[in-house]
């Protein structure tokens, strides 16, 4: 389990995170949402150990992660903009991730870079900006430990590897149970994929939930009642997140669950009644509206 | 064996549950046969593995499959699913025809036309 707690980080006068606090448990698929700018990047350095906290703490299975070689093999960090070593190929960074992790698992990672096209012995300079995003991804994957840490990884990869990594993760997850972390600004990406998603914005967390859990307790319901008292009646006592009209159609999103919202409306009179899906950026939105915060830019990203 | 629409706005969990309730039930899968372990049908799908675990107890909750801890998850073999589908097919059903005949169609047209399948 990886723990945060008010943790905080300035460079100069930006206030990159402020006061965040987190809880990673173990073998979910933990998405660190957030627009560019968020503090999302940072965040991942800090529980990597590379960056020291202003205040706060990190620990990762309670150990602190800053200097502490115990706490940080069980890391792996992809970096948004992968670094390797002037001049090398994938064979000598698979040679020096080797030493450093004590799990490293080789046969695997030549298995994979023959699977996904990618020369061992080619210079890494020479590789696309996907190729390198994937042989990191590989390297991490291949490093065996227990939580990897991904900085918009996904970002750079096309459909087929995307899907093709997922299963990778899913494999790793089920027989070594590994916790992915994957920051990411968009949205769609890891609606699919995550358990828990922690959404960022301007350094502070605006909500940690359960995806699940986010979905199966806002609906969104569209309807023309039979009357004011029936649409009075309907709406007694529920939290109404957002309302639209337009002519006697009246759009709902209330927070509550499908059965609750089933069961209310068998007793309510209604000439037209259904229940529509809500997107994950809408319920984003709508948990949020009620902070006051513009978040559109996390569905145009 | 399994297909995911992603344009389908239900969770995925719930279309692995439906489409394996569908397999079950047209006899595609036999009583007592192993289903997918959660490894390999998460790999299959590239998708979380939590998500199948979670459609597999839903499974297992409505009596579709049973679990033999260290083995895997296996197929039930209560034929009272099946009469349990077609109760909750008749309950759509009805509820349609209701709608159908409150615009307007007759019974006798309804029936003349479920006879012609």
């Amino acid at each position: 389990m990886i723990e945060i707690h008010s943790l905080t980080k300035s460079f100069e006068k930006i206030k990159a995170v402020d006061e965040v606090s987190v809880t990673i448990k173990d073998n979910i698929v933990f998405g660190l949402i957030g627009t560019n700018g968020a503090g999302k990047s940072t965040v991942l350095r800090m529980i990597s150990g590379v960056l020291k906290p202003d205040s706060g703490t990190v620990t990762v299975d309670h150990m602190p992660v800053y200097d502490n070689v115990e706490a940080k093999k069980q890391l792996f960090f992809i970096a948004d903009e992968p670094y390797f070593f002037a001049n090398s190929n994938a064979r000598a960074m698979e040679r020096y991730y080797s030493g450093v992790y004590e799990n490293f698992d080789r046969k695997e990672f030549y298995r994979y870079l023959e699977s996904f096209n990618l020369d061992k012995g080619r210079k890494i300079n020479t590789y696309s900006k996907g190729m390198k995003k994937q042989l990191a991804l590989l390297l991490g994957i291949c490093a065996h430990t227990k939580y990897l840490l991904c900085d918009e990884t996904f970002d750079g990869l096309d459909p087929v590897m995307r899907q093709g990594v997922k299963s990778i993760l899913a494999k790793e997850m089920e027989e070594r149970g590994l916790t992915p972390v994957i920051a990411s600004h968009n949205l769609r990406e890891l609606e699919d994929i995550c358990d828990h998603v922690g959404l960022l914005h301007k350094g502070g967390v605006l909500l940690s939930r359960d995806l699940e859990d986010m979905k199966c307790n806002i609906q969104k319901i569209q309807c023309v009642f039979a009357s004011v008292e029936e649409e009075l009646k309907a709406l007694s006592g529920m939290e109404v997140l957002k309302k639209e009209q337009r002519g006697s159609l009246r759009t709902f999103t209330v927070r509550s669950t499908r059965e609750e919202v089933a069961a209310r409306f068998a007793t309510v009179d209604t000439v037209f009644y259904e229940v529509l899906p809500l997107s994950l950026e809408e319920i984003f939105i709508s948990e949020t509206e009620v902070v006051g915060y513009d978040i559109k830019k996390l569905i145009l990203g | 064996m399994i297909v995911i629409d992603y344009k389908d706005t239900r969770p995925i969990y719930e279309q692995i549950v439906e489409r394996f309730k569908t397999l079950i039930l047209k006899g595609a899968m036999q009583s007592d046969e192993q289903m997918p372990s959660v490894r390999n049908l998460a790999m299959e799908l590239s998708i979380n593995p939590n998500t199948i675990q979670k459609a597999y107890a839903e499974l297992e909750r409505q009596g579709f499959i049973y679990t033999v801890k260290g083995r895997g998850s296996f197929v039930s073999g209560d034929s009272g699913l099946v009469d349990q589908r077609k109760r909750e097919y008749m309950g759509k059903i009805l509820l349609l025809v209701e709608e159908v005949l409150e615009i307007g169609m007759s019974k006798a047209e309804l029936i003349r036309e479920i006879e012609m399948l």
